[in-house]
């Protein structure tokens, strides 16, 4: 492969530069995801030999099941996608109004985002006294309402992003073709931010999935989400570093769909409403 | 059917900025209306006061005499086709042009019934079930021009639409618009900046500049008969030619344009009596100048500054020799040798067809004392 002005031996050499460098670069981010997955996928006894792959054992994912992690895994589902599905209402008619009617005024749309401003250490003691008075610390729907009120401000704007991509023509031709405002928004301007609302929703899912400071505060051993039971396998006696990889791995699967999907539907997100 | 009246109607916009007037049009049933002007000059925030879709600030909106000012866009059955199409993408070519159908609660037979004949008329029919997205821009105006056809509505508001077509497209979809207005019979409101649109489509064209109606009427009256100096520019291509005189009294009137350079103004002018000794600006539209003599012409020398060589005519930007510091004059020729840039032409200028205007004011000097229509 070479570049047009790119050709001769200087050309050749600084490919090769570029090369090189991009490999180092792949390197840099690929090797820990790869050392993790050696780490889980051989014995415990060989998690720090020499060796690629000495032997392959499923020994770190059964230690893995046997404790509490299936359940802060089911736990993790539950709070992420929960968060999720309570923030986006919300967010998707709050986003419209900032979009469409400039609702609030621009003071209001960027008070909104104080929170995200403000370090979530100076959060999280708040939150837990609120959840106390609530009787909803030690519970998945408490914390779960938690993620969703950190949720709500980023969500909002990135669908104020995506509907003002979406012209208002469109819901003037609804309105003038008999539908009334609000069947304009449900029938014509939602179904075209489908793609934003869904690639909004899986960052919001991959935010409250790695979260971990409120989760550590506010969850107990019964509703722990998997960053607290992967921290929890830090024991006195050690850090069963073949377990923590194991569950590494299987905390990432997830990501790695959601990425993918998220891909797709921005690209589509982008291109989607421009008919023009 | 709809006669549309629209009675001293303004917009102001919160920030005090005006974006209409106290326009007072009068649009007939079944009548082809252009609305045109340079872009901000208020004829789609027109449109759209009609179509309910920006608000009034004050004025009425009439529709066969029925007061609409207040009402929602659903309740005034009229037919919108943007700039953009404004398709919905998510449906289907069908859903598109049914839409309105099923807003309005017709029955699914019937109204794939109207879709198909509105469908067939356009020729649309192979690509009922695409996406708007899997069309090309021809296509999708004409889904557009569909989604207005087959509701049936009182009458047509067209913002732009053929503004994203290519040129061909455009000449076609023009003649299209046109056979579409006899065969329905609608009253049509056609937003647009091009005078060709202008010029070929509508029955009457209202001119806008800055919020303000500057002349309705005809095409060819309003290109004969220009108001002021915009509509004289806006109306054509190449736009008219102006030239600073002093009108003076010479066996008759005469314009002064520069020392020794004086064209005697044609006797039946006597309108232009009452600006004697005054300054005026003299109106020359390019196709006024020409290569060849006539009686009434006068002949004066031009340098080539530019030329554009079109095929069926050429337009040659002329600096006038005895008085180049005079405006550059554009000057159509018809079809023959292209001329050199630099060469110096003879052209002659037919002053019965010249107009004058109020340099200060913009406004035409009617050529008739009496004011009579020419």
């Amino acid at each position: 492969m070479s570049f047009a002005g790119m050709g001769g031996r200087r050309g050749r050499v600084t490919q090769a530069g570029l090369h090189l460098g991009l490999i180092v670069a792949c390197l840099a981010v690929l090797m820990p995801i790869v050392w993790v997955t050696r780490v889980a996928v051989v014995p415990a006894s060989m998690s720090y030999s020499p060796g690629l792959l000495p032997q392959v054992s499923s020994e770190n994912f059964e230690a893995l099941f046997a404790g509490r992690f299936p359940r802060s895994y089911l736990n993790s589902l539950i709070v992420a996608a929960g968060s999720v599905i309570l923030a986006m209402p919300f967010a998707v008619t709050l986003g419209y109004a900032f979009a469409r009617f400039g609702t609030a005024g621009r003071v209001g749309r960027f008070s909104v985002l104080a929170t995200q401003m403000l370090p979530p250490v100076a959060l999280v003691l708040p939150a837990f006294a609120i959840l106390r008075s609530l009787h909803l610390t030690d519970s998945l729907f408490g914390l779960t309402l938690v993620y969703a009120a950190l949720n709500l401000p980023f969500l909002t704007w990135i669908m104020m992003g995506f509907f003002r991509g979406i012209p208002v023509d469109l819901e003037w031709a609804a309105m003038t073709d008999g539908a009334t405002a609000a069947q304009a928004f449900r029938i014509v301007v939602l179904p075209t931010a489908l793609p934003g609302i869904a690639a909004a929703g899986v960052l919001g899912f991959i935010l409250s999935w790695n979260e971990f400071l409120f989760a550590l505060v506010l969850s107990g051993p019964r509703t722990a989400t998997i960053p607290v039971a992967l921290a929890g396998l830090q024991t006195s006696n050690g850090v069963q570093i073949g377990t923590v990889a194991a569950g590494v791995v299987l905390a990432v699967l997830p990501l790695i769909v959601a990425s993918r999907f998220i891909q797709r539907f921005i690209v589509e997100g982008l291109t989607f409403g421009a008919v023009k | 059917m709809a006669r549309i009246t629209l009675d001293r109607v303004s917009r102001v916009y919160g920030s005090g900025a005006v974006g209409v007037h106290e326009i007072t049009l009068d649009v007939a049933d079944g009548e082809f209306l252009i609305l045109l002007g340079p872009s901000g000059c208020g004829k789609s925030t027109t449109l759209r006061m009609i179509a309910g879709l920006e608000e009034v600030t004050s004025g009425r909106i009439l529709i066969d005499g029925r007061d609409v000012t207040g009402l929602r866009p659903r309740d005034r059955n009229l037919a919108v086709v943007f700039q953009s199409y404004a398709l919905y993408p998510t449906m289907t070519v069908r859903a598109n042009i049914g839409f309105g159908l099923k807003m309005r609660g017709m029955a699914t037979d019937a109204i794939g019934a109207r879709v198909e004949e509105a469908a067939t008329l356009l020729g649309l029919s192979p690509y009922l079930d695409r996406k708007p997205a899997a069309l090309s821009g021809g296509q999708r105006q004409r889904v557009a021009l569909g989604r207005a056809i087959v509701r049936e509505p009182e009458a047509f508001l067209l913002d732009e639409p053929l503004s994203n077509l290519d040129a061909q497209l455009r000449a076609e979809m023009r003649a299209e618009l046109v056979r579409l207005h006899r065969s329905l019979g609608r009253t049509i409101i056609h937003v647009t900046h091009d005078q060709v649109e202008a010029m070929t489509m509508g029955d009457r064209i209202c001119i806008l500049r800055a919020g303000r109606i500057e002349q309705v009427g005809a095409p060819l009256q309003v290109y004969a008969n220009p108001a002021n100096m915009f509509v004289a520019q806006f109306l054509a291509s190449p736009p008219m030619n102006f030239l600073p005189a002093r009108l003076e009294p010479d066996e008759g009137l005469a314009l002064d344009l520069a020392p020794g350079l004086r064209w005697p103004v044609p006797a039946a002018h006597d309108g232009w009596g009452r600006a004697s000794n005054s300054s005026v600006a003299l109106g020359l539209r390019p196709e006024d100048i020409h290569p060849h003599p006539a009686a009434g012409r006068v002949p004066f020398d031009v340098e080539a500054i530019a030329v554009e060589a079109l095929g069926p005519e050429t337009i040659v930007t002329g600096r006038i020799r005895a008085a180049p510091h005079l405006p550059a004059l554009k000057v159509r020729l018809g079809r023959g040798p292209v001329p050199r840039l630099g060469e110096t032409l003879v052209v002659h200028a037919d002053l019965s067809a010249a107009h004058l205007f109020d340099p200060e004011s913009g406004r035409v000097i009617p050529r008739l004392a009496r004011g009579a229509v020419q």
